[in-house]
């Protein structure tokens, strides 16, 4: 099953090169509008596939590589992007929520901050296109290669999670606020009742990561789990769980403005969006197969790759190299 | 004494049921409507030139300019629903609304429970959101 996966995931970076030698030879490379579909309903499929044995969402892994090895314009692709994390997200959402995993309190409390950023973010992207042309091009690629390049060392480095985070001590702004919810552990057959801490500091964060993910067209998860894991010491369960619920929200209220500017094109969002939830729903089926330490290795090999082909293409276009 | 499962906040549930649904129906929506635009002549944006657009990275205005004649501010499928893209076009929108709806009916169904804090922030949310899909918040020209 490894060498399978490793087959299509040879096969995705062959097909995403064959993109970039179609963007300097200026043509289609006889590709037809039905080949395109299909083309990108494969990657797509792919990139689900490979980021649920990964752990991660497909959204995070989308934008890079799609921005990095494909000529397709960057505005198209982020919002491209948002869309694809976005559905994913909402269809993933309602189990969780009929279960009580994703904690409905801490939802809202921190939508606000997040969406509000998130859409702070879209407006800046498309203001960004609009007045500084190439030059916001490679800014906006030079960041987004930073900041992969630093997700693909969070994975690394930040791997440990808490399945259930002890609180000691809760703060009297979280105390007032009443985050505390119970839900049902099936794997242990009881109830587990839990606090959270540190909800102002979540609320910071939580600004931050939604204007990352407005303006980068990024899905979340990446950074949402650790801050409610292990700032906000959630269960990782409940943590999961309210990060997809969350990324659903925010996204949506970030996607309206990349729409209003004309940036979303069925051809591509549409393949792109079947592909994920289709890879993703046989990803969950693989994943009980195969090892998945070894995807999650590769992942972050194909980030750090991407953030580095990001860097070099700003430092390219703003006459550096 | 054996431990029940603690009931799911109906809030919780009103939103996933109402996002999943209307998600769903965007889906199958934008499939059809691509479906027809792989399949028919009749488009709004000639699929050759946008594929030549995205191909050679040209940006959102230029492919609009050259594809369909200018850009039409906004919901621009609402108009062109016998096209296929037209119609694709209005499955995506269906789906970014999933969400919004989802935190309307949430908000509805948590005036019962008086959580005022949590009513207060979801209405925020849900104002947001509206304010966002309709165009409020947007950048002007």
């Amino acid at each position: 099953m490894n060498r399978i996966i490793v087959l299509m995931v040879i096969l995705a970076s062959i097909t995403f090169n064959m993109g970039t030698v179609a963007a300097s030879e200026s043509d289609t490379m006889g590709l037809s509008p039905p080949v395109f579909f299909i083309l990108f309903l494969g990657i797509s499929t792919i990139i689900g596939i490979v980021a649920v044995l990964a752990g991660v969402g497909g959204g995070v892994i989308f934008t890079p590589l799609m921005m990095g090895f494909t000529p397709i314009d960057g505005l198209i692709i982020r919002g491209t992007g948002l869309f694809v994390a976005m559905t994913g997200a909402l269809v993933a959402a309602r189990p969780f929520l009929r279960r009580g995993l994703a904690n409905i309190r801490l939802l809202y409390f921190a939508a606000v901050p997040y969406a509000t950023s998130a859409v702070i973010g879209a407006l800046l992207a498309v203001y960004i296109k609009e007045t500084m042309g190439v030059t916001g091009e490679a800014l906006i690629r030079l960041a987004l290669g930073i900041i992969v390049i630093l997700i693909s060392l969070l994975f690394i480095f930040a791997g440990n999670r808490i399945e259930y985070p002890e609180v000691k001590k809760v703060d009297k702004f979280t105390e007032r606020v009443g985050l505390a919810m119970a839900y049902w552990e099936e794997s242990v057959g009881r109830v587990v009742s839990y606090q959270v801490t540190r909800s102002w500091v979540g609320l910071i964060l939580f600004s931050g990561v939604g204007l990352i993910s407005g303006l980068f067209g990024l899905g979340a998860g990446w950074a949402m789990v650790p801050v409610l894991n292990l700032v906000m010491m959630a269960p990782l369960k409940v943590a999961a769980a309210s990060s997809k619920v969350l990324i659903g929200i925010g996204d949506t209220a970030a996607i309206w403005p990349y729409i209003m500017q004309g940036t979303i094109f069925p051809l591509f969002a549409v393949p792109c969006m079947i592909g994920l939830v289709v890879g993703t729903i046989i990803g969950a089926k693989i994943m009980l197969k195969v090892k998945a330490g070894f995807v999650r290795y590769l992942i972050i090999g194909i980030m750090f790759i991407s953030g580095a082909r990001l860097i070099m293409q700003s430092l390219g276009m703003l006459g550096y190299i | 004494m054996v431990e029940k499962p603690p009931k799911p906040p109906l809030s919780g549930i009103v939103y996933g049921e109402i996002a999943y649904w209307i998600v769903l129906t965007g889906m199958v929506i934008s499939i059809i409507g691509i479906a027809m635009y792989l399949s028919t002549e009749s488009n709004y944006i000639d699929s050759s030139c946008l594929l030549s657009g995205l191909w050679n990275g040209a940006d959102s205005g230029t492919i609009w300019k050259e594809c369909a004649g200018g850009y039409e501010e906004g919901n621009w499928y609402l108009k062109r629903l016998s096209s296929g893209d037209g119609v694709a076009m209005l499955g995506i929108a269906l789906s970014c609304l999933a969400a919004v709806f989802g935190v309307w009916g949430s908000v509805i169904s948590m005036l019962k429970s008086r959580e005022y804090i949590f009513i207060v922030l979801a209405f925020i949310v849900a104002v947001i959101l509206t304010a966002s899909a309709t165009g409020l918040i947007s950048l002007k020209h």
